[in-house]
């Protein structure tokens, strides 16, 4: 919007734009540069300029090696993954029906119910540990992957995003296709959820970086290290607050928990950014 | 779209299997036990943890360990309390030293004089052979709950070039606070305003930095808190109004260490890169400046002022409530194991920690170790001075005030007066409910 805006104006307010620009750009980019560079440094305590941003001229893969060797990174991997993708399947169903229900159907307390699902958003999670972890114990899930799973099969957040979207898609096309003999689940099937993709796209974006890198949940509710997740089997790294911090090693453990989620984004960008441009979120 | 319906299917059931698999272990003949470890050094400790847990496992086949990594002293704290309510407790954990209290105050963990008594001891007897220092924190009303397994007090580290550089004797460190200052307004280096060696830096983040405080607050004769009795912390009290002011000075008036709160982090990268002269910080960082250090170093007494005064750190075992007679068999056998003397002194060599147990230091390796490391000895020297860890009702609430207190003195944002009042005034309304219902009621 901004460009074509742009466009019209003289050479020096285009330059003026290019510059802000570049700038926020370089000012927002700057640390995670950084991060790339250090954990390619080798283990100098600030001494040679770990805080510059000029590549060292002997890049060293210690950190990596250090970083690989202190966990087993493909066990890691394997339950991070079905932990983050576990937990969004269920979610796109739960959310998906809940919206629904929220947005189309009608029936008694509606309004009340649909308040109190937005509640849980208010409620801080670390309060929730315990009576979670009783529920988990009870119902014999303790140290499995679904039990890292389970409090978020539902989401708050999906749900008053999904209602939204749907509340704001005419209902003529709905209705075309009830007379085109739909029932309920076609609708929402073969008309709703193709509009309502870009919100999906969203929704899915926010809930698998937030259980990609989560760290509480997982560190109270597991206990064998071939269940751990990323962020807790490479904890070890950022917990060593009586030793000094070796910087590249933190880089490259970081590096390594990122990656997926980098290449990812590199891959599917332009429809990520559409997707937060059409359903508000930024 | 049909693809990624597919798609979505097969994560789904991809999933369920892989969870459906990794259902909870199958119990064997031998009795499985689980023990909670945090790690404050570095990861490497970690590690080694569960190398000496294997070491254990292959020792004999009546009892197997699950060493579980749980973060930092205060997550491991959470975990092991939120798991004693959730019904489902480790045997075994590792806690900071000063949470045991906590932990007697929710009725968690086991009196260790039952098991004493079963192998005709008493904890007397059994207390006998660890340092003097750490045993008021392994004590709750006078009965013991926690085996001391790694422990540690503030100490001074000071780069000797530095000194030499400083036309200082490298022999000689600063002995008292008035020496400190003096050494460190020499030793700070300065290229035009820009500062590119202070004299001193220390922890400051809450919770290390209160524990650093407690040292300098009883070098300066206080007492921090009220070692008898969880409900009271001396704040506002003359000697912590002068250990606030004397981190002031040193910020402010003397320019000898940063006038921005600096985290342990920071300190120990400072002092390993030349950018801090001296540097107090804890004895289980010892094998971490030996590996890390690439100049000549010396560790000495942190410098008292009326006195020489250290608080104890580090974490002991404890053992849960909620297990069964087996269970309760197996986790004392591995506790008893791994605090035995050879253990503890093995634990120290590889951890810079001293070991809480005197007879650790009788042991040949343990001798010829101190031969070679002489730092290690200072340690040990300064333990005739350690007294115990503030520990009081909500002890992580408590300490907060405090913490922020401190960090506003030395950023300059209040001074000492000021900081140590409204310090006292919070910290007495977190201790309020437990006053009110162990004492007698104040409106």
């Amino acid at each position: 919007m901004s460009t074509n805006a742009s466009r019209k104006r003289s050479l020096p307010a285009m330059l003026l734009f290019f510059i802000i620009i570049g700038s926020v750009t370089v000012i927002w980019s700057g640390p995670f540069l950084w991060m790339i560079i250090a954990s390619f440094k080798p283990q100098t305590f600030g001494g040679l300029d770990m805080a510059s941003l000029a590549p060292n001229f002997k890049p060293t893969l210690d950190n990596y090696r250090m970083a690989l060797m202190s966990a087993e990174f493909g066990t890691l991997y394997i339950n991070t993954i079905i932990v983050t993708f576990g937990t969004l399947s269920v979610q796109l169903v739960t959310v998906v029906l809940a919206a629904y229900a929220f947005a189309r159907l009608e029936f008694r307390f509606k309004t009340l119910i649909f308040y109190m699902f937005l509640m849980q958003l208010m409620i801080v999670p670390p309060i929730l540990i315990v009576p979670n972890l009783k529920t988990i114990v009870s119902i014999g899930l303790d140290d499995t992957l679904v039990a890292v799973m389970a409090p978020y099969f539902a989401s708050a957040f999906g749900i008053f995003l999904m209602r939204q979207t749907f509340k704001s898609i005419p209902r003529d096309f709905e209705d075309a296709a009830v007379i085109d003999g739909c029932n309920w689940f076609q609708v929402l099937r073969y008309v709703l959820l193709p509009l309502a993709k870009p919100a999906l796209v969203a929704f899915s974006i926010v809930s698998i970086v937030a259980h990609w890198n989560e760290f509480l949940w997982p560190l109270m509710v597991i206990d064998s290290p071939d269940k751990m997740t990323l962020t807790v089997g490479l904890a070890s790294f950022t917990r060593a607050a009586e030793g000094a911090a070796d910087w590249g090693l933190i880089a490259a453990g970081t590096m390594i928990v990122m990656f997926p989620l980098i290449v990812a984004f590199v891959l599917f960008q332009r429809q990520f950014v559409s997707s937060f441009m059409f359903s508000g979120i930024k | 779209m049909f693809a990624k319906q597919k798609f979505i299917a097969a994560a789904l059931s991809g999933a369920l299997l892989a969870s459906g698999a990794l259902l909870p272990s199958v119990a064997s003949a031998q009795e499985d036990i689980k023990f909670y470890f945090p790690t404050s050094v570095q990861g490497r400790l970690a590690l080694i943890m569960k190398e000496v847990v294997n070491e254990y496992n292959s020792s004999q086949d009546k009892v197997h360990v699950t060493a579980v990594y749980t973060g930092s002293y205060a997550e491991t704290g959470i975990k092991a309390s939120a798991a004693m309510e959730a019904g489902n407790p480790p045997a075994v954990a590792m806690v900071g030293a000063n949470n045991v209290l906590d932990f007697v105050q929710k009725n968690q963990i086991e009196p260790i004089a039952g098991f004493l008594a079963e192998d005709g001891s008493t904890a007397t007897q059994f207390l006998a052979d660890f340092w003097p220092g750490v045993h008021a924190n392994a004590m709750v009303n006078g009965d013991l709950y926690a085996v001391p397994f790694q422990n540690s007090t503030p100490i001074l580290f000071y780069n000797k070039e530095a000194f030499a550089e400083a036309g200082l004797d490298p022999e000689v460190p600063p002995a008292n606070w008035k020496e400190l200052i003096e050494m460190g307004q020499k030793l700070v280096k300065k290229d035009g305003d820009q500062v590119v060696r202070y004299g001193l830096e220390f922890p400051q983040q809450v919770g290390y930095g209160n524990w650093i405080l407690q040292g300098f607050v009883m070098a300066n004769g206080g007492q921090y808190y009220n070692t008898e009795y969880p409900g009271e912390v001396y704040y506002d009290s003359p000697a912590t109004r002068g250990a606030l002011q004397f981190y002031d000075d040193l910020a402010h008036k003397y320019g000898i260490m940063p006038d921005t709160v600096t985290p342990s982090s920071q300190v120990a990268t400072d002092f390993f890169s030349g950018r801090a002269a001296m540097m107090v910080s804890s004895t289980g960082g010892l094998g971490n400046v030996r590996d890390n250090a690439q100049f000549d170093y010396g560790v000495a007494f942190v410098p008292g002022n009326v006195r020489n005064a250290v608080p104890v750190g580090g974490a002991s075992m404890v053992i849960f409530k909620g297990q069964s007679d087996a269970q309760r068999a197996a986790a004392w056998d591995f506790v008893s194991w791994i605090t035995s003397a050879e253990q503890l002194g093995a634990w120290s060599r590889v951890s810079g920690y001293f070991a809480p147990r005197i007879s650790s230091y009788d042991l040949p390796e343990m001798q010829a170790f101190l031969e070679e490391h002489p730092d290690a000895g200072v340690a040990v020297d300064q333990l005739k001075y350690t007294r115990p860890w503030y520990a009081t009702f909500n002890y992580l609430a408590v300490a907060q005030p405090m913490g922020d207190a401190l960090q506003m003195v030395v950023s300059g944002k209040a001074t000492a007066s000021d900081a140590a009042r409204r310090a006292q005034e919070e910290a007495d309304k977190i201790l309020a409910p437990f006053n009110n219902s162990v004492g007698y009621p104040v409106e």
